[in-house]
């Protein structure tokens, strides 16, 4: 093999594939590492970790074909150190890659390339969708840190995806916090929801272009197909609690905060929360205020009082203050309603003006 | 193998799989996926994790897999590969072996979980005679007001003497009559053991409060306890919650407190601070009540001069009387009908001891040979030191264990006067209760003799 790409094009290249590469090392050699494949389709990256799977494309000059298979870590690590514009040239000679660049040349060490599992793409799915991959990446990228890190139950650790009448919801809960977020889509002939693994949904993220992309699933898998290459994700087969139901259909007070105020008196008030995190919001209808308290035994307490449009009946919660603030990321409205529906129930926080974003925490006991 | 059983199935083909691939492919391609049925057609369904899987397995391993099913057998046609729900890959639990939990036929040898006491223990099946008679008022009066009256009931007696029997049988009468409130049987052997186990697994509280939870705690053959100074302080702590907040404690052990070796005089105090009370020899009354009753319990009916027979000719104790019993039982059950004196003497020919006719010159012969010295010396009137002790311990033994008179031993071991012997028998008397070694020394004989 040899080839010549252009640095930049491949350091990000190589920086998007070494995501999907598995990164435990008592796995198969093969799968800690990236394949390069020359040939008649032009030059291609590959990494999976047999959960996702990558599949991209570089322009170069492809002089001889060939395939080879070199740890992510290392190429990652030679990736990033290229400077200056310029291209490299990758020569495959026995088990050695040798890399020109510039000034530089270094001999890499090739792992075997036989054990590298082919990624399967989905040939002609059932179910397609093209939207703008900005747009996916937002998605997955703020709500998929409200989804449970836990392995136990799979279904909590994944992020729901419905389409359904032009519109795609994206839902992901931990069981302490829920966020919904809807996406209007351009064609609004496909129906079909899965589940995909939070983890793999955010480094998905990373390697998705901006412009439009083709979103494909079939039962077991979905694919991101875009002009830069290909990106596969296994799905989570299980079902997912009908979170419907637990969102509160009536209420008894609202306040509707400015963001910016409900930021920075959060961020005062977490600083003298306690060891459970805890942060006592109430709602105060007739002085129209919205206010934050929070005590630890070994700093002190201290409380906010924020001028807000409040209706209702006065009430009183506590909350893990993390969950208060995970909201700010997910919304980029002016100001947000709150939404109260009694003690020990959920509190609904919404963006006003923005109706894409629903979510849902549940107070702490008191 | 079980070619029809998946599981059994995929075992073998994992061994097989695993000696013609590389260790790191094995552990990757592997280890999450399982045989989800075997179809009638002949079609095995394999369950992989993804995609990805299924694609590899299709690629790389299914005429690898193929040859091998087909080598267990024809019947398998093909294999299809499926990819399953997560929730069915988590691991699965063991199925509890069900053949290995079969209850014990004999419900003698059931025991109750919880509270640990065998249930044939009860005062129905106890025999109450003078010998034991206020042991057994003493349990009642203990039963009657748990806590208060006798707190701790101390029952002690040679071994054999019915006091596993009586506590287990208070515990018992307990559960029956307080529902609700919690007993607890144990050794004081399981005790120590519990005790270093919990110390070793750093759970120390939790045994604390594992034992102050019952509102009667019955502890057996507390004289295994000496020498155990860090369970005796564990002990003591214990007994003095219990006993603070009046729960009932009950303790057997073959002797009195106070004469439990090594075992710390505070616990000592405590453990005789109730009721200690003792259960003696069980006269030939009792004994053939005993017989009778047993007998009875299992259906056969003694004649009056068998009872007696086994009663009285045969001495031990309860326990070896209970045996006798059994194996006469085991007898009338193969021949069908209640035995005869005859066919009891027969039969129990077993159970009977040596009889303690040993000749003088044997004892002589046997002390010689422990202490190594010779055996004429012995009846000579020679006072080296080496040959009066144990020629002392010769008249001690033929005394105490064979009832012969001073003046015989006198002039059976070389014509010594009677009061030589006396003087002799006094001597020994008065060492052994000072010193250990002897004691040990005479039971290391007493063993010889025998």
């Amino acid at each position: 093999m040899n080839i010549s790409i252009e640095k930049k094009e491949f350091s990000e290249a190589v920086y998007i594939a070494s995501r999907f590469a598995e990164r435990k090392s008592a796995t198969l050699p093969a799968l800690s590492s990236i394949l390069l494949i020359a040939g008649d389709e032009g030059i291609k990256l590959r990494a999976t970790n047999l959960e996702t799977g990558i599949d991209l494309k570089l322009t170069g000059t492809v002089t001889t074909d060939g395939v080879v298979a070199i740890p992510a870590t290392i190429l990652q690590q030679i990736a990033s150190a290229f400077t200056q514009e310029g291209k490299i040239t990758l020569e495959h000679l026995g088990d050695i890659l040798v890399i020109t660049s510039g000034t530089g040349k270094s001999s890499l060490k090739t792992v075997p390339y036989d054990d590298f599992p082919s990624i399967p793409f989905p040939e002609n799915p059932k179910n397609r969708i093209v939207l703008p991959g900005i747009l996916l990446k937002n998605l997955f990228s703020s709500i998929a840190s409200c989804a449970s890190t836990s392995t136990v139950r799979p279904e909590l650790a994944s992020i729901y995806l419905s389409i359904e009448g032009g519109v795609l919801t994206a839902v992901a809960t931990d069981s302490f916090r829920l966020a919904e977020k809807k996406v209007p889509l351009s064609n609004k002939g496909t129906q079909g929801k899965f589940l995909i693994p939070a983890k793999n949904a955010l480094d998905i993220a990373q390697a998705l272009p901006d412009n439009d992309i083709i979103m494909s699933f079939d039962e077991h898998q979905c694919a991101f197909v875009s002009e830069k290459g290909m990106v596969v994700s296994r799905l989570t087969n299980a079902t997912y609690p009908d979170y419907r139901q637990i969102i509160p259909k009536e209420s008894i007070v609202e306040a509707t905060i400015l963001r910016k105020d409900f930021e920075t008196a959060l961020k005062r008030t977490t600083i003298f929360s306690d060891a459970f995190q805890k942060v006592r919001i109430s709602f105060d209808p007739k002085k129209n205020t919205f206010s934050f308290f929070s005590k630890n035994t070994d700093i002190g307490e201290s409380s906010e009082v924020l001028s807000a449009h409040v209706s209702g009946s006065a009430l009183e919660l506590s909350f893990n203050h993390r969950y208060l603030s995970a909201v700010l990321s997910l919304t980029s409205a002016e100001s947000i309603s709150l939404t109260a529906a009694g003690i020990g129930r959920p509190l609904i926080i919404k963006g006003v003006s923005d109706t894409s974003l629903l979510y849902l925490v549940s107070p702490m006991n008191q | 193998m079980d070619k029809g059983n998946p599981k059994e199935l995929w075992e073998h083909v994992l061994t097989q799989v695993e000696l013609s691939i590389s260790p790191a492919n094995f552990n990757t391609w592997f280890r999450n996926s399982f045989i989800v049925k075997i179809g009638d057609d002949g079609v095995v369904y394999i369950g992989v994790p993804s995609q990805f899987f299924k694609d590899w397995y299709l690629k790389k391993f299914h005429s690898l897999l193929l040859k091998i099913i087909r080598d267990v057998s024809y019947e398998f046609r093909n294999i299809e590969y499926l990819i399953v729900k997560d929730e069915h890959r988590k691991v699965q639990k063991e199925s509890k072996n069900t053949r290995g939990a079969l209850e014990l036929p004999l419900e003698e040898f059931y025991i109750n979980k919880s509270d640990n006491l065998n249930p044939r223990y009860t005062f129905d099946t106890f025999v109450i005679g003078s010998f034991n008679n206020l042991a057994y008022m003493a349990a009642q009066a203990a039963l009657n007001r748990p806590g208060i009256t006798y707190n701790p009931l101390f029952i002690y007696g040679d071994t054999g003497r019915g006091k596993t029997h009586l506590i287990q049988a208070i515990g018992n009468q307990f559960k029956k009559q307080y529902q609700g409130r919690k007993v607890f049987y144990l050794t004081s052997e399981k005790f120590v053991v519990d005790y270093t186990d919990s110390v070793q697994a750093g759970t120390a509280n939790r045994f604390k409060d594992k034992y102050r939870q019952y509102d009667l705690l019955i502890m057996d053959d507390v004289q295994f306890l000496s020498k155990k100074d860090k369970t005796q302080e564990e002990l003591f702590h214990l007994f003095n919650a219990l006993h603070d907040t009046n729960k009932q404690i009950i303790f057997s052990s073959d002797r009195s407190p106070a004469s439990i070796p090594d075992i710390a005089e505070r616990l000592k105090g405590r453990l005789a601070s109730g009721m200690a009370v003792d259960i003696s020899e069980p006269d030939p009354e009792s004994r053939m009540a005993i017989v009778q009753k047993k007998a009875a319990l299992h259906g056969v009916m003694l004649s009056p001069e068998v009872v007696e027979y086994i009663a009285t000719t045969l001495s031990g104790s309860i326990r070896e009387l209970e045996g006798m019993v059994n194996s006469i039982v085991c007898h009338a059950q193969v021949k069908g009908s209640a035995p005869d004196i005859a066919e009891v003497r027969q039969s129990l020919r077993s159970f009977t001891r040596p009889q303690k006719n040993i000749s003088v010159k044997n004892v002589v012969d046997r002390v010689a040979e422990f202490y190594g010295i010779d055996e004429d010396s012995i009846y000579e009137k020679t006072r080296r030191r080496e040959v009066v002790r144990p020629r002392q311990i010769i008249m001690y033994l033929l005394r105490e264990d064979f009832n012969i008179s001073y003046p015989t031993i006198g002039s059976k071991l070389g014509g010594r006067d009677h009061t030589t012997v006396i003087h002799s028998c006094e001597k020994i008397k008065r060492e052994i209760i000072v010193d250990n070694d002897l004691v040990k020394e005479i039971q290391n004989i007493r063993t010889l003799l025998i």
